[in-house]
């Protein structure tokens, strides 16, 4: 189980990082942390020519806050998300997802953006992105465009993003602090990825019915997916376990997922009722607990 | 850098080291080959064992998911730094007394992990401990003598030197 | 730093000696040893379960700067002997099969090529040049497939892939099904395991730069087994060189010839042994004529070799087991002949996927159980029919059919239980090795702690009351199981159940649960009770097969007092996280008056300790090995007062050694040390005092021996809606006898529990329906972690003797009892569902399946077709089944006749001139 030979570059700036994208395209491969591509190139599944190693580029390790966005660069770790106070406010569904992911050596080398590009379908991390509504910064050489979350994840392992591209920025809207959230998921052990998962967001109008609600799993497709006919049915209504039930029967009969070895299609099905009551009730719980 | 060898220059241990070598090989391996620090082992090279784990900057990392040449610059502790034989340090003291590990190959593993853990949370609450060592396994112990081990290094102040 | 009171350590919870080493850094396990100029192995292998092997091209691979040597099946077909079972059993067939894949590989991660190279990295990197054409064939995944006659045998010369079929009958069976009130059947799978230490195999084929000599380093569990199976399975040498070189050299066979004759004649059983074989193995040579070939050549090349030439292992530090590191990698031999070929030391340290995929699986056995009880839960008697999947290639010594027979043989377990009969089938498939794992007879528990719950069940009564009815008492003892083997007064499986019973508040249970139930929970309690044979009574391996105590029933050790005066036990034990080095040291020290720091135990090297085949296993250190130390360390002493009473001029009986010091009672003021007995010693014997000064060889053979018991009790809360179950609570009332080291037994029931438990909720060596592996990695073999293990309260219980060395092992207990109660726990939450648990793997998913939670889908595990409906017709007897010699082209007739014949009369020849004969 060892690395196979490949090139290793250091770009001392993101606009060399992108030239080099230029240049090598398909036989590169970005190095963020290191925490997913590096099992995979020691089992030999993944074989790049060029290693192009963005975890030391200082412009993009940081988390701001501007005009209604909190963004989290490509080369921030996951324990910085996990421990920005920031992120506890003004984005608290990410905050939520980070203990779910690895153990906390692996937080403290993988990164968020690198989560994200890689687009593990069982992965927290793009759940919440789509549940949140966040964009992502994608850059070239030649220029950069925003995708939304909802247009990003294309299938197992696939974003949107050309081998010349370079994921800069995790764009998360600020969180409506009238809102509640959950992040809760099914592990064989703990640490595991999950078997199934959810991200999810409500918030109410002032007369206190539900005026949006996201739901997202993880671990039940190829990409994470939201839930619209659930969403929908939530939409409008005051909050209670009876709706509750109602839209996690709803999740449950538009789930497909796949079955493997740990766990069957039927449970996963199963689970995604479960976690949608869960979660729904914790979510509610927490309505307006942001502010 | 555009062969296959890369330049590296890491502390390791307070000492400052610089080496080429191959780009590929990750830091386990050349601390383990290069360097002599047989310490560190190798469980699993894929990232779930935990045996590789070491200090980088003072977080716990694993050494089978890193190539050596992103350590570049970085400050890597190794079990090697923690204590000697004539001298444990309180840590290792500790898991001695209470018989922490039987094979021991997951040993270095889990003293590193803890020994990053009490730096940065000098009283970690035995729920904390135990989740922050459920990223290293043990196949010999059913990790309660480990567990005691950690309690008992706390109580007697090993966090200070951590 | 001192360990309390010299004279004291046994039973005191002595800190470990091999901690200073370990716990720093500075152990030194296999993948720590770099010797100058050591080239690095990599293995080629299948990503097929079943193939033909079409064409295997090297020559890019070889051509590959930094790539030394790459061999393969037709060079090791060429270079070495192949694996022959050496166990016959009447009936069973053993394959034949080389060290690499020849023209079929018949399980995926099978190793077809090894690559030597500058590095691991490069081999690897050339690994992926060799273009191997396959012809995949279908393959069998499981005891169904293997028994469906239709599907042609994954080795040819087999008449199927069943490759044994056994009954045995104990007691009068008959007579106790007749008396039956009812007949209650189930049965119980388990799924394929697999030991998973955290250290993979390993080796290091070191290569002599002047002898030219094989220096072999291992992480092995028994350093002569590896050392003379590699010396049998390296000896390719032409049967007339072997008796030319006899003929002219007779010194070399005569030492091997004597030696072999003093170890028949110590051990008189041999001969039974090998008699009760004798016939099995002449039936395996006819049916495969070319094994006396094989056998003749390995056999007189060992013996016409000088043995200084044979190889030497060494084992040093060794990161766990489980019984995964006791048998003979193939690997091993490839590595081996790729160092001898290169003339340079050579490296190779199993990957984790190498691990998973081809390092030993375990435990693949369906158990149909019939049990005969009258209305008030009276045990009458038994039919057990086991069906073993061990995989593709046999385990080298050890076969899955040898632990087969451990399942029959412990199957009464603690009951009394007046008749038996117990059917064994053994399968192959297209699947990994069958190796021993941790109690690997662990499916008697299992099955009778499962059972006697459904037993319970079926008749309305208590799961506590049915034990108690049935296991047997202190007052009934001395008594024998049905099988055999006695049961002696310390058997005290009963006084662990009370106490049990009474420590888990076992009366209350029933209210506790159905309050739990009345406010939602989900909770349940098991109960399971095993006895181990560790060490077991005397001659205790003779029950499982005849005669083979003479083999694995003796202990040797050396004490030694070295010329420096300090002291030294040796042991052909290879410790890899018992402590033996701490224990061992124990035991010496309290009979030596010395500090436990003050013996140095020394292990693992093939050159310097004591011969025996056996190793470390079976839960039997601290019994065998314990006695042993014991019994030299008192002749050692002995010895020791003997010098030192003549330096001090005193009687012996006045001599007492307190502290290191050796004086005389009453003055401890004069006296003298060891170093200056050490000296007297060595001028007392003439020549080299390479061996120390004093040096006592001595064996134990178990003495009184005896079984280890416990009873555990787990507690399960189980979530409904995940499936996922948690252990609030687990307690394991355990009597071992005397502890040498509490810590140390503490740390081995919890860690055999902790297995337990990964078995049954996490782990599973998982194929599907076609044979691939779907396991590969520690993110699918999912070993549990400390958020998963429970805190294990254990109690212990000690029954009063004063039997000498009365130590009895806890290696496997743990490992034994755990899935009994676990499942039992899981049974006890669910009934009420309507759940029956039958199978041992039980992950969340099936958790609900069989709450009715969600629905069930097929498993890939298909088990073999029903028992009971295939006897309505009567199937033959094995052994009515006729043998049919194999069909063999004229030529190859002739080839093994004309071998066969030279092979008989060079023997005869030889042996003539031997015994002095013209
Ligand atoms: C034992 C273990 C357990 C884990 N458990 C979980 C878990 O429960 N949940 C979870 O979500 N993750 C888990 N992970 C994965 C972890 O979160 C990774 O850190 C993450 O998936 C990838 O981040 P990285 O920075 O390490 O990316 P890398 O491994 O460096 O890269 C991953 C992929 O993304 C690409 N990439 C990275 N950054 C960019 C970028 N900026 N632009 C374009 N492409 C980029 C790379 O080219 C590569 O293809 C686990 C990992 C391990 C080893
Ligand atoms: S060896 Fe690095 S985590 Fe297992
Ligand atoms: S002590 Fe053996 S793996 Fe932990």
């Amino acid at each position: 189980m060892k690395i196979p030979r490949f090139t290793y570059h250091r770009p001392a700036t993101e606009e060399e990082a992108l030239a080099m994208l230029t240049e090598f395209g398909e036989d590169a491969k970005v190095l963020a942390g290191g925490q997913s591509l590096i099992p995979l190139m020691a089992l030999r599944l993944s074989r790049p020519a060029h290693l192009i190693d963005i975890g030391g580029l200082r412009e993009l390790a940081a988390i701001r806050e501007r005009s209604g966005t909190v963004s989290v660069g490509a080369a921030v770790r996951h324990v910085e998300v996990e421990r920005s106070a920031l992120v506890a406010r003004a984005a608290p569904l990410a905050a939520a997802a980070m203990p779910h992911i690895g153990h906390g050596a692996i937080r403290n080398r993988g990164t968020a953006c690198g989560s994200l590009a890689h687009a593990d379908p069982a992965a927290e991390l793009p759940a919440v992105a789509l549940a949140a509504g966040a964009s992502f910064v994608v850059r070239r050489a030649s220029g950069e465009r925003t995708v939304p979350a909802s247009e990003f994840f294309l299938g197992y392992l696939t974003c949107d993003m050309g081998p010349d591209e370079l994921l800069v920025e995790w764009r998360l809207p600020t969180w409506p602090v009238t809102a509640g959230w959950s992040v809760q998921e099914v592990s064989r052990r703990h640490g595991d990825f999950a078997l199934l998962g959810m991200a999810a967001m409500i918030d109410t109008d002032p007369v206190g019915r539900i005026s949006t609600a996201a739901l997202s799993l993880f671990g039940a497709a190829s990409t994470p997916i939201r839930v619209d006919a659930a969403e929908k049915l939530l939409t409008g209504e005051p909050p209670s376990a009876a709706l509750f039930d109602e839209a996690a029967e709803i999740v449950k009969g538009q789930l497909d997922p796949p079955g493997d070895l740990h766990g069957t299609a039927a449970y996963r099905k199963h689970l995604g009722a479960v976690l949608t009551r869960r979660c729904l009730s914790e979510a509610a719980g927490r309505l307006g607990a942001a502010a | 850098m555009s062969d296959d060898r890369c330049e590296v220059t890491v502390t390791v241990n307070g000492e400052e080291r610089s080496l080429a070598v191959e780009c590929r090989r990750t830091l386990a391996e050349v601390l383990r080959e290069d360097l002599g620090l047989t310490g560190t082992h190798l469980g699993c090279e894929h990232g779930v064992c935990g045996a590789c784990t070491v200090a980088v900057d003072g977080a716990a990392a694993r050494s089978c998911l890193m190539l050596a040449v992103q350590a570049d610059g970085c400050e890597i502790e190794t079990v090697e730094s923690l204590g000697t034989e004539e001298k444990l340090h309180p840590i290792q003291q500790a898991m001695w007394d209470e018989h922490g590990f039987q094979c021991a190959f997951c040993a270095p593993g889990f003293l590193m992990t803890v020994y990053c853990l009490l730096r940065e949370n000098p009283a970690p609450t035995p729920e904390e401990i135990r989740e922050e060592l459920s990223g290293n396994l043990c196949r010999c112990t059913g990790y309660a003598s480990i567990l005691t081990g950690v309690q008992a290094a706390l109580s007697r102040g090993a966090a200070a030197d951590a | 730093m001192r360990e309390g009171l010299a004279g004291k350590y046994v039973g005191a919870k002595v800190r470990r000696v091999e901690d200073r080493r370990l716990l720093t850094g500075r152990g030194r396990y296999i993948d720590d040893l770099n010797l100058p100029d050591m080239a690095h192995a990599a293995f080629l292998r299948s990503p097929y379960p079943h193939a033909h092997i079409r064409r295997v091209d090297i020559d890019s691979a070889r051509r590959m700067a930094g790539v030394f040597l790459v061999l393969t099946g037709a060079d090791m077909a060429r270079l070495t002997n192949p694996f022959l079972g050496m166990m016959a059993l009447d009936g069973l067939y053993d394959p034949v099969f080389y060290a690499l894949a020849t023209d079929r590989v018949r399980v995926v991660g099978d190793p077809v090529a090894i690559v030597v190279a500058e590095s691991r990295r490069v081999a690897e990197d050339a690994c992926e040049l060799i273009d191997v054409e396959y012809e995949p064939i279908a393959a069998i995944a499981n005891m169904a497939q293997a028994m469906d006659p239709m599907r042609p045998p994954i080795w040819p010369r087999a008449r199927s892939n069943v490759l044994w079929e056994d009954s045995q009958t104990y007691g009068d069976v008959e007579v106790a099904f007749a008396g039956a009130d009812r007949v209650i059947r189930e049965r119980f799978a388990q799924h394929r395991q697999s030991n998973q230490p955290m250290e993979t195999r390993g080796s290091v084929a070191e290569i002599d730069p002047v002898s030219g000599e094989l220096i072999f380093h291992s992480a092995t569990q028994s350093a002569h087994s590896l050392k003379w199976s590699l010396a049998f399975l390296l000896e390719r040498t032409s049967v007339w060189r072997s008796i030319r070189e006899l003929a002219t050299n007779r010194e070399k066979p005569r030492k091997f010839v004597v030696g072999a004759r003093a170890f028949i004649k110590s051990h008189p059983d041999l001969r039974t042994a090998t008699k009760s074989s004798q016939p099995a193995m002449l039936k395996q040579l006819r049916r495969e004529p070319k094994r006396i070939v094989h056998l003749s050549e390995a056999l007189l090349g060992l013996l016409a070799k000088d043995p200084s030439r044979r190889p030497r292992v060494l084992a040093q530090d060794i990161g766990g087991a489980f019984g995964a590191k006791g048998l003979v990698p193939r690997e091993d031999v490839a590595l081996a002949t790729a160092a001898l070929q290169l003339g340079r030391s050579v490296k190779w340290i199993e990957d984790r996927n190498e691990h998973l995929m081809v390092g030993g699986q375990a435990r693949e056995e369906t158990l149909d159980i019939d049990v005969a009880v009258t209305s008030d839960g009276t045990i009458l008697g038994l039919k057990v029919h086991m069906t073993m999947d061990v995989g593709a290639y046999p385990g080298f010594p050890f076969n899955g059919a040898f632990f087969a027979q451990m399942v029959k043989v412990m199957m009464p377990g603690p009951y009394r239980i007046g008749a038996l009969r117990f059917d064994t089938t053994i399968t192959a498939s297209n699947k990994g090795t069958y190796v021993p794992y941790r109690g690997p007879w662990a499916a008697e528990t299992w099955v009778r702690e499962r059972m006697i719950d459904v037993v319970a069940r079926e008749l309305g009564i208590g799961r506590a009351d049915i034990r108690l009815a049935n296991m047997i008492g202190a007052d009934e003892l001395p008594a024998a199981m049905v099988t055999g083997p006695p049961l002696d007064v310390r058997m005290s499986a009963r006084r662990t159940l009370e106490e049990a019973l009474r420590v888990a508040d076992f009366d209350s249970w029933d209210a506790i649960r159905d309050q739990a139930r009345s406010e939602g929970r989900i909770v349940g309690m098991g109960l399971a009770t095993f006895i181990e044979a560790a060490p077991g009574p005397p001659k205790f391996f003779d029950y499982i097969s005849p005669g083979f105590s003479a083999l694995a029933g003796v202990e040797p050790a050396h004490a030694v007092l070295e010329v420096d005066g300090s002291l030294s036990v040796i042991t052909q034990q290879v410790p890899h996280g018992q402590g033996h080095e701490t224990t061992l040291a124990q035991v010496a020290a309290d009979e030596l008056g010395v500090a436990v720091e003050a013996v140095r135990v020394r292990y693992g090297d093939s050159s310097i300790t004591p011969f025996s085949l056996f190793g470390t296993g079976g839960s039997r250190s601290a019994a065998m090995a314990g006695g042993v130390v014991t019994v030299a360390a008192q002749e050692l002493r002995q010895r020791v007062v003997d010098i030192a009473s003549d330096l001090m001029e005193a009687s012996t009986e006045d001599i007492v050694i307190e502290d290191g010091h050796i004086h005389v009672a009453g003055t401890p003021a004069i006296g003298v040390s060891f170093a200056e007995v050490a000296a007297e010693a060595v001028r007392r014997r003439p020549g080299s005092p390479s061996d120390g000064a004093i040096r006592v060889t001595s064996e134990w053979d178990g003495g009184a021996g005896g079984w280890a018991q416990a009873t555990h009790v787990c507690w399960v809360e189980i979530d409904l809606d995940t499936g996922l179950v948690t252990i609030p609570r687990y307690v394991v009332v355990e009597d071992c006898g005397e502890l040498i080291n509490p810590a140390i037994v503490d740390g081995q029931i919890r860690g055999g529990v902790a297995q337990g438990i990964g078995a049954v909720l996490y782990e599973r060596a998982a194929y599907d329906g076609d044979a691939n592996f779907q396991a590969g990695t520690f993110m699918d073999f999912l070993i549990p972690t400390a958020m998963e293990i429970p805190d294990v309260e254990i109690h212990h219980l000690q029954t009063p003797s004063d039997i000498f060395a009365n130590y009895r092992g806890v290696g496997e207990g743990g490992m034994i009892a755990a899935p009994a109660a676990l499942t039992n726990a899981i049974e006890d939450a669910l009934a009420h569902l309507g759940a029956r648990i039958t199978e041992q793997h039980l992950p969340p998913a099936r958790i609900l399946e069989l709450a009715g939670v969600i629905e069930a889908e097929a498993p890939t595990e298909v088990g073999p077709p029903d028992y009971s409906a295939a006897a309505a017709v009567p199937a033959p007897r094995p052994s009515l089944i006729r043998e049919r010699m194999p069909t063999l082209t004229p030529a190859q007739a002739q080839a093994v006749r004309r071998t066969a014949t030279s092979v008989r009369s060079g023997a005869r020849r030889f042996a003539d001139r031997y015994a002095g004969r013209p």
